[in-house]
């Protein structure tokens, strides 16, 4: 059982990469697409997986920045992101990972309680964003939204990093998960 | 002076610049070399996962612990500035001059072509101006004309149309009575001699008959004259057979109560 660690590999020049994880293939790839079309300094690259762990006879750059997307309108997707935590080490943790909830929007057909969600992010100390990604211009926001986070955790932006980042985004969000 | 003390300068200048890049390269070198080390170090260390249950404290503990560690880094260092040497100051300068001057570049060209549509406009506008100011003229010249022929029109020209028209109305006027006259005297004539033979005395007794066109007179007099009770009296002076002509004929109306009295029909309302 191979663990995906951070920082495990010298970096590429000038090169971030981010992975998306999530069972919903045809939303990942959107959601690709629209990172892709975004300004960036950087060289991105954007990988998807199904679930961790990775497969471990592919050479793959650095990973700077898991995000976990979870379809609210699936139980079963929230299964497979927590089953695939646990081949994430600890050190992602420090502000490399970040949680994106999708389908809040259409209230009715939701089988997980926002709630619940809003649990998991808090356990594993990492951000949570919500976003309809359906909905094209949502989409086109979260992802440069997204290309932002990935330039700071792959050390691209001088003076910030990727704990500093978090620490910033979970603060406003503290009061109200403690009542959790 | 400063030609002369710029020439010498600028063979140690490229001298300069690249002893600055050999050293910055040499830099990184070591910078790559440091992060080559740590990640040996990194590789050494065993991989670390979370169980939903003990995540939340042991995140805490190293949240906290890499914040320290940030913390002291940034307390320790201090922040590298490029060194303001001459030759830095100089190649700032120069690209910042160049940029300036390439963003002027393209406000001149962009104002001189708003300047050449303006320009365009203006003698467009000109033109327009001339010829509305032509059409002013002529129509001026047009209007004061006018008013001198309005002047005279309404005075004399005017004044002695209307009258010969009025004129010419009366004579009209009185040619037609004449002519009406004559139509009824030559048409409607009275009872002649024959029938005075025959009833010599009926006539003699009865008074003198007026004529058609006399009747006719008085009905219209009265018609006019008292509107608003236009009957006139049958008198014996009225040859009966004429006045039955009228009354068959629609010209005359008798009173509706009382059969002695008649009307002209009103032709005019």
């Amino acid at each position: 059982m191979s663990v995906l660690r951070p920082l495990d590999k010298l970096p590429g020049l000038n090169m971030a990469t981010i992975l998306l994880v999530g069972v919903e293939d045809a939303l990942l790839q959107q959601l690709a697409d629209s990172m892709l079309k975004e300004d960036c300094a950087s060289e991105m690259r954007v990988h998807l997986a199904k679930s961790l762990p990775l497969p471990s006879n592919v050479n793959r750059p650095r990973i700077d920045l898991v995000v976990f997307v979870i379809n609210l309108h699936s139980k079963y997707s929230l299964q497979n992101v927590e089953k695939s935590l646990c081949h994430l080490d600890a050190g992602f943790f420090l502000g490399k990972v970040c949680f994106l909830a999708t389908g809040a929007g259409q209230d009715s057909h939701c089988s997980i309680h926002r709630n619940t969600v809003r649990k998991l992010a808090h356990t594993y100390r990492s951000p949570l964003l919500f976003c309809d990604l359906e909905v094209d211009g949502f989409r086109a926001s979260m992802a440069q939204r997204l290309v932002r986070m990935l330039q700071i955790c792959a050390g691209h932006v001088p003076g910030v990093s990727a704990l500093n980042l978090l620490s910033l985004l979970r603060s406003p969000e503290s009061p109200p998960l403690e009542e959790l | 002076m400063n030609q002369q003390g710029l020439d010498p300068g600028s063979t140690t200048d490229m001298e300069v610049v690249t002893d600055i890049e050999e050293e910055l390269i040499k830099a990184c070198e070591e910078m790559w070399k440091d992060m080559e080390e740590c990640q040996n170090k990194l590789s050494l260390i065993g991989a670390e996962t979370l169980s939903n249950s003990n995540a939340q404290l042991s995140l805490l503990i190293m949240q906290v612990k890499c914040l320290t560690a940030e913390l002291s880094q940034w307390h320790k260092e201090t922040p590298e500035i490029t060194p303001l040497t001459e030759d830095v100051l100089i190649t700032l300068g120069k690209e910042e001059f160049q940029k300036l001057s390439h963003d002027l570049e393209m406000v001149l060209s962009t104002i001189q072509s708003k300047n050449e549509n303006l320009k365009e406009e203006l003698e467009r506008e000109q033109q327009w101006l001339d010829e509305q100011q032509e059409i002013m003229k002529s129509l001026n010249v047009i209007y004061s004309e006018l008013k001198k022929q309005v002047v005279t029109f309404s005075e004399s020209r005017i004044f002695n149309e209307l009258k010969t028209k009025i004129l010419y109305i009366k004579e009209f006027k009185e040619k037609l009575l004449i002519t009406l006259g004559e139509f009824l005297e030559d048409h409607f004539p009275l009872p002649n001699g024959t029938l005075k033979k025959k009833k010599k005395n009926i006539q003699e007794a009865t008074k003198q008959l007026i004529t058609l066109h006399e009747v006719l007179e008085i009905l219209i007099n009265r018609l006019f004259d008292v509107p608003h009770d236009p009957y006139v009296k049958i008198s014996d002076s009225f040859w009966p057979p004429y006045i039955e002509l009228l009354l068959r004929n629609g010209i005359a109306l008798r009173h509706p109560e009382d059969p002695t009295r008649i009307r002209l029909e009103a032709f005019h309302q």
